[in-house]
């Protein structure tokens, strides 16, 4: 409990000299040293606009009024972009618009899943191991070397081929992909908070190693890593157009197995690109829209978040 | 009385940041006689450092610079926009707070010396390589062939520091503006540091700058010091005078808040409420003034300009300390209990005004 | 490498921590070792301020932080209240660190630069509940005015306020637990000048307030001087000398010790300047000297100097204690 106050020792003199400093500290404080105005500015509520429009309507597709993707039947062979059919149609007559908007669920699904999992599990991983330092450092780093040793592709085909091709499967597949390269990056940052001196005022203060990973690291390594995470997705994504191009992603015909990637990869084989361009560069166009708000909304993010570490 | 080696007049600097205009330096007018050691005192924000840099033409693109800056009769803010490369390096040269940051880490250091003859003085690598061992010798490093030969990081901070100051006498500049030049490292050390800088200073006849915020080092080594608060000079004057009868109140009140070793322990010290103000925007009044006892309404009002006897000792305030005009604004902010800026005044800790 | 000796340990009841010989080294790789603390023993008293002074490289940053295990210790006891925290496990030592509290020396580094102010100080409160005092909001207001803080800014960060006010967040935090000993790391030595002297009057003002214990770590001898009731000077991981603060200003004995008052700016009007005028540089933490480790260096430096480490040794019954062969007289040297 709380000590009693020797109120004898608390002179008059001391009373007013805490009272100068209190006074004086609040006039300090009443300046300019506000927090500083900081706006995310135009080009990143832009890139918001059209990644919310993407993601509303990838989740609205099947309540929307477009055709079916899959309706072979639609509309003239490998006509270009009309008034009916917005990015025109491929070679099996399907409307392109409607399946670029198909694919957009998996693709986003894929590219979502895969960064979350990474930031999870690989997040998790490296900040343990940058905290606790000797074995459990040595160990998972291994884990990590390990895995980033391993051909990528390899370990995709692998694992694509020994479980089937659906997008649970495929999307785990990149999950696994981005531990490795997403837990270095949170160890190497672990390792740098680690060192400063708030740390050891926390376990000072009796805080438990968990504590102390929650509530003082968590927030400086992986909240600012989150904003990395936007730009993280994107490249999923990639990755995904990577392994539909070797027929590797989801597999099926079905509205619900389209992926930019796949469509992408089918209109550009053999004679596609010279016989219907539209086809692909449309949906190529619309993924690397995405991609590039995806990567400024993420430095966008990263730079607001970014604490400044000294007074002005 | 013959030209001053250093003729600084209303010198101002601003820096354009996010957060407005960051008025670094505001009129700042100094000189220096050659062979003299200026003592600049301040802390953080006081402008001292910035100074150095307007002078030394190592200021951003960004700010905005105004005022004279004359040396020998050259006018030095001329020969920066010409883009003359050599005048910083030969005729005034810094020397920095921090060793490891001035020095490359991947060369050597008698080939970071070496590059200043050859650049300036056009010499050739092998002439410029023994001179700079001959150098090394003079700034006491011992056994100089085998450091000439050595990375920074083999050598410790009062050594390097050592370095630093062979490569800034290379080419025999008149000037030296030292920053900060012992604040890294440690007391002893900084003892042989200053006794090399003033057995050099003598030997060449060379004028300097020291930039400190230890008023200590301040006192035991500079023939003038020049008190730095908020961009402005507040005081300056020859060190006995400037620490025996000080006039601004800053100065006053830094004196008395500073533990001394000849005070028995446990003396209650005296501090300056506060802390340095913004120096975005300020307010049209001294800007010590929010912190300062004796701080009576005028204060609040107008920028105090400069008085006193030009060279000998000049203050910039309208209530100066140690002064019949000082003693009753204090008198009358103790009576009332507080100052023309509302802080609370009782009297000094340790007794007496 | 042997310690100085237990002389200047204390038999007084008031004694409320003891350090015997402690050991500290750190691994540089190759099997090689930085001999960081070799052989300290030195107590305090309830209520007292000890200061413990000294150059880069001697040791007493490392001391404080051995005390409360933030590194480990090779060798050594440090007897607190009846425990050796150098020999509790990990439970048991954890749930005395309430007791011993630290104040850091980079003032905004030590505050967690996403939370909250507020939250920075009551996370002692929030990890032990109420088996420490009520975690309540009045608490924690009453901590931030008794520092100076105005409450109204609890939801700020660290980097919105100055290298000051930080180290006045710091020691809220370190009041939160009611700590009865707090030691502080060079707290004033990153902060302005007119600072300095804020921080240390409030330090003096909160050791009276709650009844403290401090343990002072400076380099700087006029504000070592300034807070302490006594003082240990540290060279290369060793204690050269104890003793009353004003005595040993008074005194000084060990030439280090002089060395040092010789070096300030201002030289302390006890030494003469010629004490200062030590050669060389420090010798290597790895491989230190035999005998007394000041040695390379020492103006007065004899034989035995070399082969027999100096032990703890007083005249009379002044409370100031000295580690050399040779210390020095009031007028004269060897």
């Amino acid at each position: 409990m709380a000590r009693p106050e020797s109120e004898s020792n608390v002179s008059g003199t001391e009373n007013t000299e805490l009272e100068a400093g209190r006074l004086a500290v609040a006039m300090a404080e009443d300046g300019p040293d506000e927090a500083v105005e900081k706006t995310l500015g135009f080009g990143f509520w832009l890139c918001i606009t059209w990644l919310s429009a993407i993601v509303l309507v990838a989740i609205l597709a099947p309540v929307l009024p477009i055709a079916d993707p899959t309706d072979i039947n639609n509309g003239p062979l490998k006509e270009g972009p009309s008034w009916s059919h917005f990015f025109g149609t491929d070679n099996a007559g399907r409307d392109v618009f409607a399946r670029a908007v198909w694919g957009a669920r998996v693709s986003l699904v894929v590219g979502a899943f895969a960064i979350t999992f990474g930031l999870v599990v690989g997040g998790t991983l490296g900040m343990i191991a940058g905290y606790m330092k000797g074995v459990i450092d040595q160990a998972v780093s291994f884990f990590f070397f390990a895995l980033l040793s391993f051909p990528a592709l390899i370990l995709a085909i692998l694992i694509v081929t020994t479980f089937s091709r659906t997008l649970q499967v495929v999307s785990l597949t990149l999950g696994i992909l981005s531990v490795a390269p997403v837990g270095r990056l949170a160890r190497a940052q672990t390792l740098v908070f680690a060192e400063r001196e708030f740390v050891d005022a926390a376990r000072v203060i009796g805080a438990k190693n968990g504590r102390i990973i929650i509530r003082e690291l968590l927030p400086n390594v992986l909240i600012p890593m989150g904003g990395l995470g936007l730009l993280g997705i994107g490249v999923a994504m990639v990755a995904e157009g990577g392994l539909a191009f070797l027929g590797l992603s989801v597999e099926g015909e079905s509205a619900g197995q389209l992926s930019w990637g796949k469509i992408i990869n089918e209109s550009s084989k053999g004679r596609a690109l010279s016989d219907y361009p539209h086809v692909a560069l449309l949906v190529i166009a619309v993924m690397f829209a995405t991609i590039l708000a995806l990567n400024f909304a993420g430095d966008r993010i990263r730079q607001y978040t970014d604490v400044r570490e000294t007074a002005f | 009385m013959s030209e001053p080696q250093l003729s600084v007049r209303d010198l101002s600097v601003r820096f354009p940041t996010t957060r407005g205009v960051v008025r670094a330096l505001n009129g700042v007018s100094f000189d220096l006689e050659k062979g003299q050691m200026l003592g600049i005192v301040g802390e953080s924000g006081s402008g001292k450092s910035v100074t150095a840099k307007t002078l030394m033409n190592l200021l951003p693109r960004t700010a905005e610079i105004e005022g004279e800056v004359t040396f020998e009769g050259k006018d030095v803010r001329a020969l920066a926009a010409s883009g003359q490369k050599h005048f910083w390096g030969v005729e005034m040269t810094m020397v920095f707070q921090d060793p490891m940051t001035s020095l490359n880490p991947v060369k050597k250091c008698g080939e970071q010396i070496a590059e200043t003859l050859r650049y300036h003085m056009g010499r050739s690598r092998r002439d410029a390589l023994a001179e700079a061992e001959d150098l090394l010798g003079q700034v006491g490093l011992p056994d100089p062939a085998k450091r000439v030969d050595q990375y920074p990081h083999e050598l410790s901070g009062g050594l390097r520091q050592r370095v630093v100051i062979a490569m800034a006498l290379a080419c025999e500049p008149s000037l030296l503006i030292a920053d900060e030049p012992t604040t890294a490292v440690d007391v002893t050390v900084q003892r042989h540091l200053l006794n090399l800088l003033d057995k050099l200073r003598e030997e060449r006849g060379m004028s300097m700058i020291l930039i400190t915020h230890d008023l200590g080092v301040a006192r035991g080594r500079c023939d003038d010091v020049a008190v730095m608060y908020a961009g402005r000079i507040v005081e300056r004057s020859n060190t006995e005078n400037l620490f025996s009868d000080s006039r601004h109140p800053y100065t006053d009140a830094l004196l008395r808040s500073i533990p001394r070793i000849d005070q028995p322990s446990h003396t209650r010290l005296d501090p300056i409420p506060g802390r340095p103000p913004e120096l975005i925007n300020p307010p049209e009044q001294c800007a010590y003034a929010p912190r300062c006892r004796f701080a009576q309404a005028d204060c609040m009002e107008a920028v105090p300009e400069s008085q006193g006897v030009k060279g000998m000792h000049e203050f910039a305030c309208f209530h100066p300390a140690n002064t019949d005009r000082g003693r009753e604004a204090l008198a009358s902010n103790v009576a009332a209990g507080e100052t023309a800026a509302g802080l609370p005044v009782t009297g000094y800790a340790g007794g007496g005004t | 490498m042997a310690g100085s000796g237990h002389a200047p340990l204390r038999d007084d009841p008031n004694i409320i921590l003891q350090v015997k010989d402690l050991e500290v080294e750190f691994p540089v790789g190759k099997g090689a070792v930085v001999h960081a603390v070799s052989g300290i023993s030195f107590d305090v008293a309830e209520g007292e301020t000890l200061g413990i002074v000294g150059e880069s490289g001697c040791g007493k940053s490392t001391v404080a932080k051995s005390i409360i295990r933030l590194n480990s210790i090779k060798s050594g006891s440090v007897e607190y209240q009846g425990h050796d925290l150098a020999q509790l496990e990990a439970e048991p030592l954890r749930r005395i660190r309430p007791d011993l509290q630290m104040i850091f020396q980079d003032p905004i580094s030590s505050l967690n630069p996403r939370r909250k102010i507020r939250d920075v100080i009551s996370e002692g409160l929030a990890v032990w509940g109420d088996e420490r005092g009520s975690w309540s909001r009045d608490r924690i207001e009453e901590l931030m005015l008794a520092v100076g803080i105005d409450p109204k800014y609890g939801d700020r960060r660290a980097h919105q306020f100055s290298g000051g006010q930080c180290q006045r967040i710091g020691i809220a935090r370190a009041l939160a637990l009611d700590p009865k000993v707090i030691i502080c790391d060079e707290p004033v030595s990153a902060l302005d000048v007119s600072v300095q002297a804020q921080v240390l009057n409030l330090l003096e003002d909160m050791k009276k307030r709650y009844g403290l214990t401090l343990l002072f770590i400076s380099h700087d001898l006029s504000v070592v001087k300034n807070v302490s009731d006594r003082i240990i000077v540290m060279y290369l991981g060793k204690a050269c000398e104890i003793g009353n603060a004003d005595e040993l200003y008074q005194n000084p004995r060990h030439p280090y010790t002089r060395a040092l008052l010789a070096s300030i700016p201002e030289p302390a009007p006890t030494v003469d300047p010629s004490d200062g005028d030590i050669d060389g540089e420090l010798p290597s933490a790895i491989t230190p000297p035999d005998g007394c480790r000041f040695n390379t260096r020492c103006q007065h430096a004899t034989d035995i100097c070399f082969t027999d480490e100096p032990q703890m040794q007083r005249i009379g019954d002044e409370d100031h204690y000295f580690a050399c062969h040779h210390p020095v007289e009031v007028s004269v040297g060897l």
